[in-house]
């Protein structure tokens, strides 16, 4: 039994008090609806905070475990594995609760029956309304908020779970308001292409379930715990199997390539700020999946595969970056490149050494950080100009300053450029893939690794002319009048461009609580490489001049230097 | 011995203070405009002072290192390392950007957007200086990308595309490909080229990494066991090659080179700081940073890495000296000629490492940077002084110039005797001539192939150098000039703050000049101490016999001879105006090297259709037949195959009475027979 509660309050608070939501929004309106659920998760990500401070301070674990049923225990468990996802997915649910009012306001409106159409977008919540109005958009606020926090848990829940059942119950429960978030708020065919977002995320998750079972009967309980230790009472030929499960299944979340039907359209179609959790929140949860139940629990399997995850890897980074290239709308973008990005934190997990993978976690984080900017961005500009597509845009950059400056911290974090945290996760990602192919001395591992580093620049092509032709080059006279966003969406932006940059100068506070915890997920499988260590200067003794020298073959001369 | 970080605060300001600048800019730009140039000019001027107060410990010998703590899970510390090298490089960027900086002041005045400027300008220098003063490759390379950054926001700086910021002549295609830019393509084509090279040069890191588990220049060199274990397998000599591949793309060398000619659309003061301090030079300076590491290690057969650099020069200067001959745009001629002209430093750098004199051709490509660093300045400064008062970047449009810009053609005439190298009085000309004498005494078995080359190189140096001096300032005045004039316009010279910038950079690559000889010695004996401590590296033979003020006499035959033939031809066509540049038409060879040259060896041509043309053809192709027929038509496909199946099922569901009655009898009846049986 648990002695302190904080995990087990943060994941249950929000879903507790989404109903209430529903009725705050209904009976005060949008503003305090709004405010109420950023306070919620506000509290919630407060309650993570703390025990990832102790995990910051040397903790290797922090765990709340409760009785449950014959499945074994109800767990939630903090680690260095489970807190960059935790705290990503609270961090952004929080901030995004803020932007969601604007967007959300001019959204309901958009598809409030017998609306006209906006003749001057980029003023949501300034047009008087008649008060059957004002109660139509108040009750959809309620109920936005109310899917929201249920959405945010589900997705929280799945990070911390300590138990196979207890992780599919908690992957399908953020897939439920997911499910209506789209259907009810989205863009174009949007209850078609929910039912299509649901439908496969669905299937994915059984033909998970089916591997979670199998794993957990013949290792004889659901707990991670106990899987782990059992995994070798699996048998060879259904390890295979259950492998192919979970990677199909996990694959069908992560949209990798060829199982990336479903999120084009999801995340195009999506209202923004569910865009914004989709995309960068939701989908990378997969990679945890596979981290977490393959990875950590079957160890011994990782290497036989590894290669596999590496290849399919590099196909989705192509595919991924070459389909975004197609695009017209800002949206299709950003979801093509969120495939893309899904494929490099694939071929980090395949690389078979603890920086590849340490540098494939911190993709999540720097993915989840960069992807939100951009996809703010995208809402920004439907706000304020009343169209994505970008053959319509241009020039934007001087009527949008503020957006196009955190538009491009955004972008520069999603290309891998320095200071951001998208250079520190891509570079520990690379050069694991490498370490592996120098020791191997494999040279298919080293034109992979090749093709993959070349790949970013791929991403940088098809984001850096996304940028050129929404910000740069002649204004379109319709867009002559456009202005800049209100603080509500530039504001929150700049809270993420901000935070990808501390991390991208110093990556400690998430870099340095994985690594420890892939280098101890892999301590007793020397087949993964460590990290390199440095053998550091050597210190000059007491007395000599200058410590250089000693290493030196040639002809060094000490003295004269200091 | 490793420092504290408030004993060697002078050292992390130097590039700390330029980014705490750039950060400060626009808040400060929310209440006055005139106060945040005067900062930005502050802030800039500041890092030099910085800088130069490292001057004493570089000419004692000495060196300042200084390390904190950084990303400890990885074990990797944050440091700046102030050696001779870095010393000399980080004074050289702080004071020229700093003169680029006042220029900016006169030539960017009245710009809507200044804020902006000041931002990346002090970004730019910030990054450059990051790349000087680090200790770490890894420190290196984050500035290594800021300089990308900065030269993509500042070479697509007037983003609105309007037609005068354009670079190329409109309407001039090569091959199908467009040879006329828009800055925002320009930037972006910078960025992605650079890109290509970044890649390179991160792959280089990560190999050494894997094997060092350090980025770090000091530790690399204390303990080379990574070294071995790399040459074992034989990865020493291709992560060598990785790395410079980056240098490749930042200093534009062949085949990176063609994004240095679009990146002329940027503010001219932007390509005077690309030019002559910041970017091209990054390339440079990073083979003057590791070339020493590398050849302290030519033990373990590291002499190929230095024959790829040096064949990638001179290839490279040969490349777009030709180039430069037919160019009519003034920065463009002047974009040709430092990628010319960094080839011959690589050149030196490489010829360096293959010699038995290291220090020889590391002083000579070391010393060509700075003399390049600034005539270059100073060249391109004028040039943005001709262009601002003519609004015009076309040679064709200029002429006669030199009665009214008599400050701008003296200096400028000055920096250009600089670059075509005449002799003994300019900079340019004791540089290239180390060069020169750095590649004969190499005893590289392909030595006389480089030193033609050179040569050669420096023959159409000389020419077009002329020949843009003699279209800018001398002949009459063209159409274009009369035109404004008659509009209006009084052509005349610029103003104080513009002039006297690139004044006092002319001025003083003649002081360099006129103490050319006893400059380099004292250079070389600063890097002969410098290599000898740091890297053990020392003089394996004594050089070569050398005669009237320690010239070697084939190098210097070579250096008069080639400045008198291309000066002489470009005076006899440009100022003397004595033979029409025109005949070249009239001959089918002649206007066919002509064509050849003016397209730029279809360079960009083949970039184009197999870089980007190319693949969005294929991309297209699989967009089109694989992503929206094969897979978004999974959906409809299984929403058909069902509503097939339940019409077939429907089919059974008749509704008629009879029809169930007698399905059910059957049953029944086939039931009944297989219990019987």
């Amino acid at each position: 039994m648990a002695e302190s509660f904080f995990l087990l309050a943060a994941t249950f608070i929000p879903l507790l008090l989404a109903p209430v939501a529903y009725f705050v929004g209904k009976k005060s309106g949008a503003g305090t609806v709004t405010w109420f659920s950023f306070g919620v998760l506000a509290v919630s990500t407060g309650l993570l905070a703390l025990p990832a401070l102790a995990l910051q301070g040397g903790m290797s674990a922090y765990v709340e475990s409760y009785q449950w049923s014959q499945f074994g225990n109800f767990g939630l468990r903090l680690d260095g594995l489970s807190l960059p996802f935790a705290m990503i997915i609270y961090i952004l649910c929080t901030v995004l609760a803020i932007y969601s009012k604007p967007y959300m306001i001019h959204k309901i409106m958009e598809d409030m029956p017998g609306a006209s159409r906006h003749e001057n977008p980029g003023h949501g919540g300034q047009v008087t309304l008649t008060a059957d109005q004002q109660s139509y958009v108040n009750h959809h606020m309620g109920l936005y908020f109310a899917l929201y926090l249920a959405f945010s848990m589900g997705m929280f829940g799945t990070v911390l779970a300590t138990n196979v059942i207890e992780f599919y119950v908690f992957f399908e429960l953020m897939l439920v308001p997911s499910f209506f978030l789209v259907a009810f708020y989205g863009y174009g065919a949007r209850r078609r292409i929910a039912l299509m977002f649901f439908f496969w995320t669905h299937v994915g998750a059984v033909v998970l379930l089916l591997s979670l079972l199998t794993m957990g009967f013949f290792a004889g309980g659901f707990d991670f715990d106990t899987i782990r230790a059992n995994a070798h009472l699996i048998p060879q030929e259904w390890l295979a199997l259950i492998i192919f499960g979970l990677v199909a299944g996990l694959g069908v979340k992560l949209a990798a390539f060829l199982l990336h039907i479903w999120l084009p359209y999801a995340h195009a179609e999506a209202p923004t700020p569910v865009s914004a959790l989709l995309s960068p929140a939701m989908i990378g949860i997969g990679a945890y999946g596979l981290l977490r139940l393959w990875l950590e629990l079957l160890t011994g399997s990782y290497e036989q595969y590894s290669l596999y995850i590496n290849m399919w890897g590099l196909a989705t980074i192509i595919y991924g970056g070459a389909m975004a290239l197609m695009q017209d709308d800002i949206k299709k973008v950003l979801a093509y490149s969120s495939i893309s990005q899904m494929g490099y934190i694939l071929f980090g997990l395949g690389s078979e050494s603890v920086l590849g993978i340490t540098g494939a976690t911190m993709l999540y984080v720097t993915h989840g950080l960069g992807k939100a900017v951009l996809f703010m961005m995208a809402g920004s500009i439907i706000l304020q100009t009343g169209t994505r597509s970008m053959s319509k845009l241009g020039g934007l950059a001087g009527k949008m300053p503020y957006t196009a400056v955190i538009a491009m911290i955004g972008a520069l974090t999603i290309m891998g450029v320095p200071p951001t945290s998208g250079f520190m996760a891509e570079w520990t990602m690379f050069n694991g893939v490498l370490q592996t192919a120098a020791n191997d001395g494999d040279w298919f591992r080293s034109a992979m690794f090749g093709f993959g580093i070349m790949g970013t620049i791929l991403t940088s092509a098809y984001i850096l002319w996304m940028i050129k032709r929404i910000f740069f080059g002649k204004i379109p006279e319709e867009m002559a009048h456009v202005k800049e966003a209100s603080p509500y969406v530039t504001a929150t932006m700049a809270a993420f461009a901000a935070l990808s940059l501390i991390i991208g100068v110093y990556p400690d506070l998430f870099l340095a609580p994985v690594s420890d915890y892939v280098q101890g997920m892999f301590a007793d499988y020397p087949g993964v490489l460590p990290i390199p260590e440095g053998s550091g200067l050597i210190e000059p003794a007491e007395g000599s001049s200058v410590g250089l020298e000693e290493g030196l073959s040639v002809g060094a001369e000490a003295g004269g230097n200091h | 011995m490793v420092t504290e970080f408030f004993d060697a605060i002078n050292v992390w300001l130097i590039w700390i203070l330029p980014f705490a600048g750039a950060a400060i800019i626009p808040a400060i730009a929310k209440g006055s405009k005139s106060a945040r140039n005067y900062i930005a000019v502050g802030f800039a001027l500041a890092s030099a002072a910085s800088a130069a107060t490292l001057i004493p410990t570089a000419l004692a010998g000495h060196e300042v290192h200084s390390q904190v703590s950084w990303i400890s899970a990885l074990d990797l510390k944050a440091g700046v390392l102030a050696d001779p090298l870095a010393i000399i490089m980080t004074n050289l960027v702080a004071w020229i950007s700093f003169l680029i900086m006042v220029y900016s002041l006169g030539y960017m005045h009245g710009d809507r957007d200044l804020t902006r400027y000041w931002f990346f300008m002090l970004f730019f220098i910030g990054s450059m200086q990051l790349i000087v003063i680090s200790d770490n490759l890894l420190m290196v390379f984050f500035g290594w990308e800021g300089v990308g950054l900065a030269s993509y926001a500042l070479i697509g700086f007037w983003y609105h595309d309007r037609k005068k910021d354009y670079v190329g002549v409109e309407g001039h295609r090569a091959g199908g490909i467009a040879m006329w830019t828009a800055p925002t393509h320009a930037g972006m084509k910078a960025f992605l080229m650079t890109k290509a090279g970044d890649v390179m040069m991160l792959a280089g890191m990560f190999l050494i990494f894997a094997y060092a588990g350090t980025f770090g220049f000091k530790e690399l060199l204390a303990d080379q066991g990574w070294a071995q274990a790399m040459a074992a397998e034989n990865l020493l000599v291709p992560a060598a090659v990785l790395l410079f591949g980056g240098a490749v793309g930042k200093s534009a060398q062949f085949p990176l080179n063609e994004w240095l000619l679009e990146a002329m659309t940027g503010p001219t003061s932007v390509s005077a700081l690309i030019h002559a301090a910041t970017m091209v030079k990054a390339g440079v300076f990073l083979v003057a940073r590791i070339g020493p590491l590398f050849f302290a290690l030519s033990a373990l057969n590291t002499g190929q890495f230095f024959e790829v650099v040096a064949w990638t020069g001179a290839i490279t200067a040969f490349l777009l000296a030709t180039q430069a001959l037919v160019s009519p745009e003034i920065k463009k001629v002047l974009a040709y000629s430092t990628g010319s002209q960094i080839g011959y430093m690589m050149m030196a750098l490489g010829i360096a490492g293959i010699s038995l004199n290291y220090v020889d051709g590391y002083t000579a490509g070391f010393f060509h940077l700075m003399s390049h660093a600034m005539f270059k300045a100073s060249l391109f400064m004028g040039a943005g002084a001709v262009l601002h008062t003519v609004h015009s970047r076309f040679m064709t449009d200029m002429g006669g110039l030199k009665k009214y810009m008599p400050k701008t053609y003296m200096f400028m005439l000055l920096a250009a005797l600089s670059l075509a190298g005449a002799p003994l009085f300019t900079s340019g000309f004791w540089s290239k001539d180390a060069i020169f004498a750095a590649v004969l005494e190499s005893g590289y078995s392909q030595a006389m192939p480089l030193f033609i080359m050179a040569v050669v190189v420096a023959v159409m140096t000389a020419f077009y150098t002329f020949r843009m001096i003699g279209m800018t300032f001398f002949g009459g005045k063209s159409k274009h000039v009369e035109k404004i004039e008659h509009e209006g316009h009084h052509v005349h010279e610029v103003g104080a703050v513009m002039w006297v910038p690139f004044g006092i950079l002319a001025v003083a690559t003649i002081i360099v000049g006129v103490s050319g000889f006893l400059f380099e010695e004292q250079l070389h004996h600063l890097f002969e101490e410098y290599l000898g401590e740091s890297f053990g590296i020392h003089e394996a033979a004594p050089a070569t016999e050398r005669v009237f003020l320690n010239l070697n006499p084939v190098a210097a035959a070579a250096s008069f001879g080639a400045f008198g033939v291309g000066a002489a031809l470009g005076y006899v066509f440009y100022i003397a105006r004595k033979a029409d540049p025109a005949a070249i038409g009239r001959n089918i060879v002649t206007r066919g090297i002509w064509t050849f040259l003016y397209n730029r060896w279809y360079l960009n041509t083949a970039l184009y259709w197999g870089g980007v043309i190319g693949p969005m053809a294929i991309y297209r192709f699989i967009w089109r037949y694989f992503e929206s027929t094969i897979i978004d038509g999974i959906n409809p496909a299984f929403q058909g195959a069902m509503t097939y199946m339940s019409r077939w099922v429907k089919g059974s569901q008749t509704g008629i009475t009879q029809t169930y009655l007698f399905v059910f009898g059957a049953g029944i009846l086939i039931v009944v027979m297989l219990l019987l049986l």
